[in-house]
């Protein structure tokens, strides 16, 4: 039995369409299935459901041998996961934002507002300007709309949030991409089903 | 006035039930290793950190609790009891009977990034054989790293072995810019990054070994095949153990000159110049341990002298043994 941890948030339907190109189907881990844990016997495959934050920290201790979660979050909390593959679909990117297109002066000091904040720690400390990071837990943007901050690091999907607010992308620092992750030890126990499982996505063209 | 229980991050107190099962654990592994011959050392928690700056990863110096003492000097605590021994012992070596087999016990201070399940303090048991060379110090040690850590514990312990260098030809011949960042793409198993610098090492990443040996280069080909043949030894004689061979674990433990100076080894327990090994015990396979070769951190301390050890940590292996993940697994 191998236990593979999916997110609850917008990457699910992706992991899911992902395993179901690649024939291996996950059928009642959908969206409406409130269970915290369900085993599906004849796949051999046990689901366990998790926020996206939650999830590096269940596969790292080896509750899941396996999961899908944003390299957003997985930059973030430095975990010692193998990533074999990232999903094509769901795709977004991390990127700098604020009222005005231009990033700030060198030697200028800032205020950066992010759910991310080790990632803009590492972020600032190769720039020639400097920011206090303030974290904060959802609705990013409204820092440099109601100028809490100048800077905003934050997800950005389509843009269109952002045009609505009368702000700009001023900066991709990176692409955003569902991976799925491995905890260590599990790779050496279940190396034979997960490279069938990496081998078939690959095969199915839905990750990279 | 009332006093608070709560403790500094990382660190717990053992009391009652729990602290009777890990000296009783402890000295069950203690008697073993008196048996096998194997005589105690006894090290300080404080040490100057001067004699271990050129030693010093990133990784390895992040991970130190370093403070100015009163006198002025600049010390740290202990993080590792393996090159603490060895600078111990490295001005020394010479007037000592070879070989030695020594081993230690407790805790080691490590800051870690606060999170759940991230411990600061780790009591750590090893052992280190020196003074005999090649294979036999190899297989002496493996097989009481083996029987210690079946002693306690679950019982189903896995371990992965590999040698350091290893892929050291195929990096180096890898058609990339960074060298340190393929081998870390290696390390993680990301496979797309591997296939388009280098496509033999796609076998190494999806199977621990190289298609065909050769591919590693003549020297350490036959290493692979060495090693292989201790595996299958081991195994038989350990069948509650798990033993696998993956290079790819250990990529990032290299000995070309040219490689560590394009950073490759950033890990923080860079020394192993040989065999090396990790292992993972119980149903959600905890790390517990590991070890290997580590000659050239005695070269460094400017003593020659074949060098292999290993470190278990005993509250890992307890709480394989307490079934506490366990539980939850079956």
């Amino acid at each position: 039995m191998i236990r593979l941890a999916l997110p609850k948030g917008r990457n699910l339907e992706t992991a899911l369409a992902a395993f179901r190109a690649a024939g291996i189907p996950l059928d009642g881990a959908g969206a409406n299935d409130r269970s915290l844990l369900r085993r599906l016997p004849e796949e051999g495959i046990e689901i366990l459901s998790l926020k996206d934050w939650d999830l590096p920290l269940y596969v790292g201790h080896g509750i899941a041998d396996c999961g899908i979660v944003g390299s957003d979050v997985l930059e973030e909390v430095d975990g010692d996961l193998l990533v074999p593959v990232r999903l094509l679909a769901g795709r977004s990117r991390m990127s700098l934002i604020g009222r005005d297109p231009v990033l700030p002066a060198p030697g200028t000091q800032v205020r950066l507002a992010t759910k991310y904040p080790n990632t803009a720690r590492r972020l600032v400390a190769e720039r020639p300007w400097g920011a206090e990071i303030l974290k904060l837990s959802g609705s990013i943007e409204l820092a440099p709309v109601l100028r809490l901050a100048e800077l905003a690091l934050d997800i950005v999907q389509t843009g269109r949030t952002l045009a609505e607010n009368h702000l700009v992308e001023i900066e991709t620092v990176a692409e955003v991409a569902p991976c799925l992750v491995v905890n260590r030890a599990s790779y050496q126990r279940h190396r034979a089903l997960l490279n069938d499982w990496i081998g078939r996505l690959e095969a199915a063209e839905v990750v990279s | 006035m009332r006093v608070s229980a709560a403790l500094p991050t990382g660190v717990a107190a053992l009391l009652f039930e729990s602290a009777r099962r890990r000296r009783d654990a402890e000295e069950r592994l203690v008697a073993r290793l008196r048996e096998a011959d194997y005589s105690e050392v006894i090290l300080p928690i404080l040490d100057y950190l001067e004699p271990y700056e050129s030693l010093l990863t990133p990784a390895s110096r992040g991970e130190l609790y370093r403070f100015v003492d009163r006198d002025g000097d600049l010390l740290a605590l202990r993080a590792d009891f393996t090159p603490m021994l060895a600078r111990v012992l490295a001005p020394r070596l010479a007037s000592l009977p070879l070989p030695l087999r020594l081993f230690y016990r407790g805790d080691v201070i490590r800051y870690q990034e606060e999170r759940a399940g991230r411990a600061r303090e780790f009591y750590q048991l090893g052992a280190e054989l020196l003074g005999v060379p090649g294979e036999r110090a190899e297989r002496e040690v493996l097989c009481l790293f083996l029987e210690l850590a079946t002693a306690v514990g679950s019982g189903s312990l896995q371990v992965v072995l590999g040698f350091a260098g290893a892929l050291d030809g195929l990096l180096l011949a890898a058609d990339v810019a960074e060298p340190a960042l393929l081998a870390a793409a290696v390390a993680r198993r990301e496979r797309s990054e591997v296939r388009r610098a280098c496509p033999t090492l796609l076998g190494v990443v999806e199977n621990g070994v190289p298609d065909r040996p050769e591919d590693l280069g003549p020297e350490a080909a036959g290493r692979l095949r060495g090693l292989l043949a201790l595996r299958d030894e081991l195994a038989a004689a350990f069948p509650q153990a798990l033993l696998t061979i993956d290079l790819a674990e250990f990529a990032r433990n290299s000995l070309d000159p040219r490689l560590l100076s394009a950073g490759v080894s950033e890990g923080e327990r860079p020394y192993y110049d040989g065999v090396v090994f990790h292992a993972y015990a119980g149903p959600a396979a905890l790390p517990v341990g590991g070890g290997g070769r580590y000659d050239r951190l005695f070269r460094a301390l400017g003593a020659e002298v074949p060098a292999v050890g290993f470190s278990l940590s005993l509250e890992r292996l307890l709480e394989t043994a307490a079934g506490g993940v366990e539980e939850m697994r079956t």
